[in-house]
């Protein structure tokens, strides 16, 4: 354990030694601030119930600036409003540094915490790319060998790229692969040839896990779209952008449906790309998406992760999107690489989710001058922006990945496929 | 039976003209709205109106009312609270003429045959007075003074379309009356957009429950947000969220209640663009479909585009901006009005009149308006 963590830990038990104090002493107050103006007999019982449980957990709404969750609970009186059941979904904190961060990792939080990159495989690459660089700076302590001590110093590393935002599934399954090879490492090797080893190995993953599997997907994928096709998509995924252009660069002749929402608003960009390719693209937001369904031949999403019991978690929407597309019998075709794989099974969105920070996203149109912080002042209003949803298995009528066309049922065969040292 | 030439021209006066051009450019929206508008011209048309018999009168409401709906189809209201108007005018006309000598045997029997009868128009019922000349004080096409049928008639008339009027303005406290009986303690509610029906009903609501609203926002037009804020700013706890997380939450929502624009025949409804996917996101997860509207929403039409909502579109620039040059002129923008959400997805309407099922609707538009009326 280094000194960082050392700290961390006792940082964290001052933090809940101090929080159960406040409880002790501060139980009264929240009950009576939570309370609305009308005082009604019915609701009375199950209100202060609710009140005493909003002290135990700190709604995670508009303080940002509380260093620790719990040690939010000290600020409770004016934020015991937040529902409950939101509670855990992480908001990111705000970053500080514990122990030395390379200055690699430093920007990259920063760019993920401003969500200057988003998506599953773009953070996963910038992610892997940082740690190549940190490794190359690497140099093994005395009295220590690469193979075990390399990690303890890449641990403090990615819970700072954790506290920046949380963990996509994509790095969760690209660091594990990360620290097999890291303790695989042989020790008699030179340390310079095991670093070189290692960025090699990264770049190998990479390189087949992502990069070729792309390749292979826009293929697959490509081969489902016919002349004459009206495909739809929301938002914006990496690999449904590059089938549509491969499709078109094929020279089959379909139109695109961008279906778009906010807080994003990332269907924007691709209606960029694919409309500067020349594609004939429609562009709509969310709520009117029932009135194209009938006219869309195929329904072509990304995702941010699969999970073996079939459910795709993807961005904020696309449920709904593969909904009516299910009820109106149009194909729901999600565009996935094996690396997304999840063993974990979802039942729900709420279970694990994130929220976007709502000062990030004020993508309003022009002609709306909209302010939020008029919204964020109002004293029973909370903002929420989740940003994934869980599409259930039974609305996804397949799943393009890497090793083939597969139906949502069959997901949980993907790491015995690969074998499971690839996971 | 000859049409007097001012008839014809009713339907040009200044004030209908004024509300023709107002609802054309969309000056005057919102069903309520319109409908409120509607109703005051046909008042002013009424009492203006000069008129021998029935016949005439209906003549002269159905010309305006012809106009106003051509001026804006969409707003089903428009014709709705003609339709509305008529129905009272023939009731009153009805029971003037029945006052005269032949009561007719209102016996409180039933019988087979009274119940068949009442399923049947109404024209019978309206025919057979006017076969006898009676020897009330009413007297249609009195040769010596034409207008005295009109004089006679006018202030039951005025009292009938008054009565429309006030149906119009209480029309948010009637609906909101059962609140406290559709919502319970810590409910969590999903609404969409901002239906001045929902937030009184939840307003109402709020005076015996503590409960918790969820309010997406409903782009492009945003209604949520002042949804949210006029809710928050009356002590319900409200969450403003956006579309896309209508799936993700609807797994914690106990109950789904939605305004609607129109409520057709079928019991189905056109209402906010994103109530279809809020409906269907409910139904995926057994979510129950609350719907609050007045009767006057009640339209006996028909959907017959499916597609398209109401095939009513707003203006693209609130999706896609002019600031994004460059793609607005490669790009379709679709932004419809409407969805059309059919009578198997809505579990309840209520309205200012009780509580209704979307089978039930048929009935209560066959109630509401004379079947001669459905084509204006």
């Amino acid at each position: 354990m280094t000194k960082a963590e050392r700290r961390e830990q006792q940082e964290r038990q001052r933090a809940a030694k101090a929080e159960k104090a406040a409880q002790n002493s501060g139980k009264n107050p929240p009950k009576s601030a939570n309370k609305p103006s009308q005082s009604s007999g019915a609701g009375a019982p199950a209100l202060t119930r609710r009140g005493s449980r909003a002290a135990d957990f700190p709604p995670k709404g508009a303080q940002g600036q509380s260093k620790d969750a719990k040690a939010g609970a000290d600020d409770k009186g004016a934020h015991t409003r937040g529902l409950r059941i939101f509670s855990h979904f992480g908001l990111p904190k705000p970053t500080s540094h514990k122990g030395e961060i390379h200055p690699a990792i430093v920007r990259l939080g920063l760019q993920f915490s401003e969500f200057k990159i988003t998506g599953a495989n773009a953070r996963c690459i910038a992610t892997l790319t940082a740690f190549k660089t940190v490794i190359q700076d690497y140099v093994t302590p005395p009295n220590n060998t690469l193979s075990r001590h390399l990690m303890t110093y890449l641990s403090p590393q990615i819970s700072y790229l954790v506290a920046a935002r949380p963990m996509s599934v994509t790095m969760g399954n690209a660091i594990r692969q990360l620290k097999l090879d890291i303790s695989g490492t042989d020790i008699d090797l030179p340390e310079q040839d095991a670093k070189d080893a290692l960025c090699e190995k990264i770049d190998t993953y990479i390189r087949d896990r992502i990069i070729a599997a792309d390749q292979v997907i826009e293929e697959t994928a490509g081969n489902k779209i016919k002349d004459g096709d009206a495909i739809l998509t929301y938002a914006r995924s990496s690999v449904v952008e590059k089938v549509l252009l491969a499709a078109h660069a094929d020279g089959r002749q379909f139109t695109v449906t961008v279906v778009d929402s906010r807080p994003m608003l990332e269907g924007k960009k691709l209606l960029q790309v694919l409309s500067s390719a020349g594609i004939q693209c429609t562009y709509l937001l969310l709520p009117a998406v029932g009135s194209v369904i009938t006219e869309t031949s195929m329904v072509l999403v990304g995702a941010h992760s699969l999970h073996s019991n079939g459910a795709v978690f993807s961005r904020a929407g696309t449920a709904l999107v593969a909904m009516m597309a299910k009820q109106h019998s149009v194909p729901v075709v999600v565009c996935c690489e094996t690396y997304k794989f999840s063993e974990t099974v979802q039942l729900d969105s709420f279970t694990r989710n994130e929220l976007a920070p709502v000062e990030l996203f004020k993508s309003f149109p022009q002609n709306r001058p909209q302010d939020l912080s008029s919204l964020n002042d109002q004293p029973n209003l909370q903002i929420l922006n989740p940003l994934y949803d869980l599409t259930p298995p039974s609305s996804i009528t397949a799943v393009v990945t890497e090793v083939g066309v597969i139906p949502p049922s069959s997901i949980s065969s993907i790491p015995l496929a690969l074998g499971r040292t690839m996971l | 039976m000859g049409i007097p030439p001012e008839v014809q021209n009713v339907a040009n006066q200044r004030i209908v003209e004024v509300l023709v051009s107002k609802l054309r450019r969309r000056q005057v929206v919102g069903s309520r709205q319109t409908a409120i508008e509607t109703v005051l011209v046909l008042r002013q048309v009424v009492s203006k109106a000069r008129f021998s018999n029935i016949e005439q009168l209906i003549h002269i409401i159905k010309a305006v009312g012809r106009r106003l709906v051509q001026a804006q189809p969409k707003e089903h209201t428009v014709g709705n609270t003609v339709r509305k108007v008529l129905h009272h005018v023939r009731e009153e006309y009805q029971a003037v003429s029945r006052a005269g000598p032949s009561t007719q045997t209102a016996k409180s029997s039933f019988s087979i045959s009274k119940f068949v009868s009442q399923g049947q128009p109404r024209k019978q019922n309206l025919t057979a007075p006017k076969s006898d000349t009676r020897s009330t004080s009413l007297r249609e096409n009195d040769p010596n003074d034409p207008d005295s049928f009109a004089k006679g008639l006018k202030p039951v008339l005025m009292e009938a379309i008054q009565d429309v009027l006030d149906e119009l303005e209480t029309v948010y406290d009637n609906v909101s009356k059962s609140a406290k009986d559709h919502i319970h303690s810590d409910e969590i509610i999903l609404t969409i957009g901002h239906s001045k029906t929902v937030e009184s009903f939840l307003k109402a609501a709020a005076h015996y429950r503590n409960y918790i609203v969820i309010v997406a926002e409903t782009a492009p037009s945003f209604g949520g947000h002042e949804m949210a804020c006029s809710l928050s700013s009356a002590g319900i706890s409200s969450f403003l969220v956006p579309d896309s997380s209508i799936y993700a939450l609807m797994s914690r929502v106990n109950k789904c209640i939605l305004g609607a624009h129109a409520i057709l025949a079928n019991g189905g409804m056109f209402a906010i663009t994103g109530s279809l996917l809020a409906v269907s996101a409910a139904q995926a997860h057994s979510t129950p479909v609350v719907v609050c509207a007045g009767q006057f929403k009640l339209t006996p039409l028909w959907n017959l585009y499916h597609d398209y909502g109401a095939l009513d579109f707003a203006d693209p620039s609130s999706v896609l901006g002019f600031e994004e040059g460059s793609l607005v002129d490669k790009v379709d923008v679709i932004n419809p009005y409407f969805d059309y959400v059919g009578p198997e997805l809505i579990d309840v309407y209520i309205t200012n009149d009780g509580d209704h099922p979307p089978s039930s609707v048929y009935r209560l538009i066959k109630e509401s308006y004379d079947d001669d009326d459905h084509e204006l």
